[in-house]
């Protein structure tokens, strides 16, 4: 799509505002704007590498044009024209309000309790909502070693609430890590060995009562109740709460399913196509648009 | 480790010759710029690859193409880090990392990326400790997953190495709950490139600083690879823009296109092609030793790198004055859009 940046402006503003659906968008495309709809106005954001930016800046062009965004590599609140690959990439800078270091981002900013939302991928997760980015198997003679915390760790720990990106499989969704990378609801109190809420292990902190407060995967929504354990909130259209509970790896509470993800809107998917990431990077090949939202687009 | 430090007279080599003068068999190496995308110092540790050393004990917020390189050659003995991944743009894993972390080729000590920054800021401050409430609760402070302690390397021999991985402290001063103090960070050897120094040592980059800052100070040794060696007085012209002072600037080498494949803002674009190729040559040994000869071991010096990889390659890379990275480089499937102002600033303002 060859348009410049008024004519998109445009478009935003003309293209209707209804769900798109079944088959006109794709899982990745459906998660990406679960994840946007939970970004709000007056929200400080800091967001992982890949998808997580993805929702974030689709929420910038529409209901959370406020929200800023921060990146482990020092970049507060750029303006991006074309979607960073890494959240060191120039393209994040383009302008930010201050450029500094991870000193500034995680010792400042999300250390003193500035970050609200942390926005995290992982490969897998338990019901406490802690993710492992570390090993499978034993620590010292894992069967598959991945790269490690990074800044999910700390993103994870002490934002004031964290959504996190996962692909729904079986064997990433477990009743409890091998190894707990980013903590959840409940966490190791390594003075006794004991696994408690984490609201025990960081009390007196501001981190007292922060954790992750919602699951977005390519088939559902999940949140976390009192008790800081997973339950499933919305199944994504198309599917069913069974094949949720197929492809998850411990018994998961079904009681509290309020209904379906509401769908994206045409409106939503054209900002996160053709403004977010055109150039394909983090998006797979996306279905086509209906008729006549192409002929919108067209005319334009 | 106890030191006053004193001046030090910034001297200006080559390539080879501050790599000869400075690297050595297990030495303690950090590296500046962050992951696979900006400003690694790739042509120093290009050479220090060819010239053979090796056992290194690297201690790096992250890691990147740099780390990649070194494992890819088995030259790091132990590592500290808290991210042993490389490029974003070919899915974060490092074969090499995964298979020498398996066989215990390499022991790490693991920590966070705000866990790692802090021991920087110590180490820069010239503070044994500072405290941190990231990462709490994780398996990370598992006393069982500390390998330093199980390889007995915190007995205190090593300076460079903390008699413990962390310790819980209460804050005796407000009350405000647990934390976990952290060593300091020392290294030895810092590497950093940047895009300009004066040939007095006054150095400085444009974009993110990673943890360079810190690293300036917290390690022993400071070597600057740049892009271009201009006049003290220069630099001085514009000193809110410098982040080195030249007291702390051991020698500069100045090295074009030196931070290759990964990108320096105002200068070139990362080389995501380039580093894709890497990552599918590493999937296999005989993959990665044909890449390693090719593009390593096979060019004279670093002159005959940046030939092999020709005008068109490097012309590609070029970067636009207004922005500091390529508005065309083919990074997706689709070209980039010509977009000129950011969409989300027209739309909302800032």
């Amino acid at each position: 799509m060859k348009k410049s940046g008024e004519e998109l402006i445009k478009l935003i503003d003309i293209i209707p505002d209804e769900s798109a659906k079944e088959g006109e968008y794709g899982l990745i495309e459906l998660a990406s704007i679960a994840d946007s709809r939970e970004v709000r106005n007056d929200d400080i954001v800091f967001a992982g590498t890949g998808l997580p930016m993805l929702g974030m800046m689709t929420a910038n062009m529409l209901h959370a044009p406020n929200a800023t965004l921060i990146f482990e590599a020092g970049i507060v609140d750029g303006k991006s024209m074309h979607i960073p690959m890494s959240v060191s990439d120039q393209r994040a800078c383009y302008m930010a309000s201050s450029l500094g270091g991870l000193v500034d981002i995680f010792g400042t900013y999300l250390q003193s309790g500035f970050v609200t939302l942390g926005f995290l991928g992982g490969a897998a997760i338990d019901k406490y909502g802690g993710t492992n980015a570390t090993c499978i198997g034993d620590y010292h003679n894992p069967q598959h070693r991945f790269p490690g915390s990074g800044g999910a760790g700390d993103i994870g720990s002490l934002s004031a609430r964290i959504v996190y990106f996962i692909i729904q499989e079986k064997r990433r969704f477990v009743e409890k890590n091998e190894f707990t990378t980013t903590v959840g609801w409940w966490c190791n109190d390594w003075k006794t060995g004991k696994w408690r809420p984490k609201k025990e292990i960081y009390r007196d902190t501001i981190f007292a009562d922060t954790g992750p407060s919602a699951v977005i995967t390519n088939m559902a929504v999940f949140r976390f109740d009192d008790s800081g354990i997973m339950y499933l909130d919305t199944v994504h259209p198309g599917v069913t709460v069974e094949q949720v509970k197929e492809n998850c790896g411990f018994e998961l509470n079904v009681s509290m399913v309020s209904g379906e993800t509401t769908s994206p809107t045409y409106k939503e998917l054209f900002i996160l196509r053709e403004v977010v990431d055109p150039e394909g990077i983090f998006l797979p090949i996306a279905p086509e648009y209906p008729s006549d939202i192409k002929e919108i687009i067209e005319k334009a | 480790m106890l030191r006053f430090r004193t001046r030090k007279k910034t001297e200006i080599l080559s390539l080879e010759e501050a790599v000869k003068k400075y690297m050595h068999d297990g030495a303690c190496i950090a590296h500046g710029g962050f992951t696979s995308f900006a400003r690694k110092p790739a042509a120093f540790v290009w050479e220090t690859i060819r010239q053979g050393f090796k056992d290194f004990h690297v201690v790096e917020k992250g890691g990147g193409y740099t780390t990649f390189m070194l494992r890819a050659t088995k030259r790091i003995k132990i590592e500290e880090s808290c991210w042993f991944g490389w490029g974003e743009m070919v899915g974060k894993l490092d074969v090499n990392f995964e298979k020498q972390f398996k066989s215990k080729e390499i022991t790490t000590a693991e920590y966070s990326h705000g866990g790692m920054s802090m021991r920087l800021l110590a180490g820069a401050m010239g503070i044994p400790f500072i405290p941190y409430y990231g990462v709490m609760g994780s398996d990370i402070y598992n006393p069982e997953c500390d390998q330093f302690e199980k390889e007995e390397l915190r007995d205190g021999k090593n300076p460079r190495i903390a008699r413990k991985k962390f310790l819980q402290m209460e804050d005796p001063f407000y009350g405000e709950g647990t934390l976990y103090l952290l060593p300091a960070l020392r290294p030895e050897i810092a590497i950093i490139h940047v895009p300009k120094a004066g040939d007095k040592g006054t150095a400085r980059w444009e974009g993110v600083s990673s943890t360079d800052k810190e690293l300036i100070f917290a390690c022993d040794k400071l070597i600057l690879t740049c892009e271009e060696i201009v006049s003290e007085e220069k630099m001085r012209e514009n000193p809110t823009q410098n982040q080195i002072p030249s007291f702390a600037v051991d020698a500069i080498v100045e090295c074009r296109w030196g931070a290759h494949p990964t990108g320096v803002p105002f200068y070139y674009d990362y080389d995501a092609k380039f580093m894709q190729d890497i990552n599918k040559a590493s999937m296999t040994e005989e993959g990665m030793k044909a890449w390693l000869d090719e593009w390593v071991f096979g060019p004279k010096n670093w002159g005959e790198y940046l030939k092999k990889l020709g005008v068109e390659r490097l012309e590609g890379l070029r970067v636009s004055s207004t922005t500091g990275y390529s508005n065309k480089l083919m990074r997706g499937r689709v070209a980039p859009p010509n977009i000129t102002e950011p969409l989300s600033v027209i739309k909302s303002g800032f």
